[in-house]
């Protein structure tokens, strides 16, 4: 909703007013549709948290009270975390690659990535399973080259959920750093070397700074995008690993206690949103998607 | 599978259902093999039978069996559910009561009949072990428990539900008719002993890739997928020793659309021939004391009606008193 009131960004150089309310008519009926089916049902489910089983802020206090919760919130923050920060590890190299590659070279790995998005989630998140398990290919590699006697432990547990959560946001991280870096003048690069810079000066005083909104902006889209993970925590998570999509899905559907998920989700939700707020700040709305 | 289903309901509210009556119900279940055969030994017959065509759906979620009613849009005319579920919905005023002059419940097995619900078919919690991937398997609750004589990963049952807590307290030493009320305190220090060492598994298919990898040599299986998996020639060796049953049960939500057809689906479902036929498909028990005469007697030995010397019964009515407090400490235990 706060991508409507545009404080000075794309409505800002052309004809204010017209563009408005153009774009207002046309998103009325999208925007009827979310108000009803989205935006409805969860504001009942978030009224639950403080109606049942007793009006009241019970359930805040009972999530927020419980050292075993507490754990699942700050457990959801550090896997969210450390997929970010091996997404960008990953994410970088591979977007400057793609920006100073061949074009053709550089459509065949674009179609790697966007196929792998594409493939259906549980059937990528199984194959990780399967590759990552103590009798996994994996495992089963290193050991028959002897590089280790014991089984690594890839999956059930923190390692497990970092690998498949990296795999899967790859992708939201490498595209927009792509566009941020494609914009980024190759001369200013020859200048810095004809200068007198250093490889790893021209990487860490101008490819970096300068690639810097597009990181910030990938992260925080994969950090939200990972807050609220479900399938790939719980498959390749073991159960201390438990994340808040999953708590909430277990008293939603299992414990049928909705006033304690509806808690749960309002406070992913207010996490969230706050979040996106900060993005929204820092680079408005017409920065989102790396365009 | 669901978008199929969704266009499948959309085509039947559009007037395009192609059956011969205009009738019909949805079914809903768990998915995977065991809907397959629901579907084959149930669903199928009823069709040939009445000409009302059933949709399949699923997987059951209470979420939203307790979402469709409160709403008054009940889109599920039948649903297999848990039978400690189906106590606790019926008391919650979620389901329908069962009609038994449609219903036949003289032949059923009256452990599993309730003024809401009737069995479905019937499990045991069994110990499985692959014996290629081990020199030895372990035969007691109180092995598998036994990370000294038995070293490496087992795996259980994920979800809250009866099985795993029973499991643990027979393995400490409790007589199988001491276990109720279940000593949680006990049971829980029980399994933390093995903590480090489960590998929990959430559904069917995935517990048969466990110990068919070996990722998890050994564990706590439902009967019925050890049966199929040592059918695909996987080396299964299976313990009957204390044997914990559970069942599933039908149910028809409060407010179902089609009633009259659900009652009647569940009367065929559970009689003699259609369990008959469900148990052939799947390894689990019938539910109806007619249905082992129509049977192989070599397929009805192998069924968990006929592993009752050291068998155990999970006590729903326990259970269903006491499904959101164990559940509760259950997920909070795991998650520590």
């Amino acid at each position: 909703m706060a991508t409507l009131t545009d404080p000075g960004g794309i409505a800002g150089t052309v004809k204010p007013r017209i563009v408005r309310q153009y774009n207002f008519a046309q998103t009325v009926p999208a925007l009827a549709l979310i108000l009803l089916f989205f935006v409805l049902p969860v504001l009942a489910l978030l009224l639950r948290s403080v109606l049942e089983p007793q009006p009241g802020f019970g359930n805040y206090a009972a999530l927020l009270g419980s050292t075993t919760y507490l754990k699942i919130f700050l457990n959801t923050f550090v896997v969210s975390a450390l997929v970010t920060a091996v997404s960008l590890a990953i994410g970088f190299p591979v977007a400057w690659a793609l920006a100073i590659m061949p074009s053709r070279l550089s459509s065949v790995v674009f179609a790697i990535l966007l196929l792998s998005m594409w493939t259906n989630l549980l059937t990528r998140t199984y194959a990780w399973m399967v590759l990552l398990q103590r009798t996994g290919v994996i495992n089963k590699t290193l050991m028959g080259l002897g590089l280790i006697d014991q089984p690594l432990p890839l999956v059930n547990n923190l390692v497990g959920v970092t690998i498949g959560m990296t795999y899967i946001m790859l992708p939201f991280i490498i595209l927009p750093l792509y566009g941020v870096i494609r914009r980024i003048d190759p001369a200013i690069l020859q200048a810095a070397a004809l200068c007198g810079a250093t490889r790893f000066q021209a990487l860490t005083r101008i490819l970096i700074p300068l690639a810097a909104p597009g990181m910030v902006s990938g992260a925080l889209m994969v950090f939200v995008m990972s807050l609220g993970y479900f399938v790939t925590p719980a498959l390749l998570g073991g159960t201390a690993n438990m994340m808040l999509a999953e708590l909430i899905a277990q008293f939603v559907q299992s414990l049928v206690n909705w006033g304690m998920g509806g808690a749960a989700a309002l406070i992913l939700l207010v996490v969230t949103l706050t979040l996106y707020a900060v993005q929204l700040r820092l680079f408005g709305p017409a920065r989102m998607g790396g365009h | 599978m669901k978008n199929i289903t969704i266009i499948a309901a959309l085509a039947a509210t559009l007037g395009l259902s192609t059956a011969a009556s205009a009738a019909e119900l949805v079914f809903t279940s768990w998915g995977g093999t065991t809907q397959d055969v629901q579907k084959a030994a149930w669903a199928d017959k009823f069709t040939e039978k009445t000409g009302t065509a059933v949709v399949q759906d699923g997987p059951t979620d209470y979420g939203k069996i307790k979402a469709m009613v409160e709403a008054a849009g009940v889109t599920w005319d039948v649903v297999d559910v848990e039978g400690d579920y189906a106590v606790q919905a019926g008391k919650a005023g979620l389901l329908e009561k069962l009609d038994f002059s449609v219903i036949d419940k003289t032949k059923l097995d009256p452990r599993f009949v309730t003024d809401y619900s009737v069995g479905s078919f019937y499990y045991s919690f069994v110990i499985g072990c692959n014996k290629d991937a081990v020199s030895a398997c372990p035969k007691t609750w109180a092995d598998l428990f036994d990370t000294a004589k038995f070293p490496g990963k087992r795996t259980f049952y994920k979800w809250s539900a009866p099985g795993v807590i029973e499991a643990a307290l027979l393995a400490d030493g409790v007589a199988a008719d001491k276990l109720y009320p279940l000593d949680l305190d006990r049971a829980f220090k029980k399994l933390d002993t093995i903590k480090a060492d489960i590998v929990w598994w959430s559904g069917g298919a995935q517990s048969q890739q466990l110990l068919a990898s070996a990722e998890a040599p050994f564990g706590s299986f439902w009967n019925g997928r050890l049966t199929a998996l040592a059918a695909t020639g996987v080396t299964v060796e299976t313990s009957w020793d204390q044997n914990i049953t559970a069942a599933d049960a039908l149910v028809v939500p409060k407010g179902a659309k089609n009633k009259d057809e659900a009652m009647k689906f569940i009367a065929l479902a559970t009689s003699a021939e259609a369990q008959a036929e469900m148990a052939k498909g799947t390894g689990y028990a019938p539910i109806n004391v007619g249905s082992p005469a129509l049977m192989d007697a070599d397929v009805a030995k192998t069924l968990p009606d006929q592993q009752t010397a050291s068998q155990v019964n999970a006590d729903m009515g326990y259970w269903a008193e006491n499904r959101d407090a164990i559940g509760e400490r259950w997920y909070a235990w795991q998650a520590k």
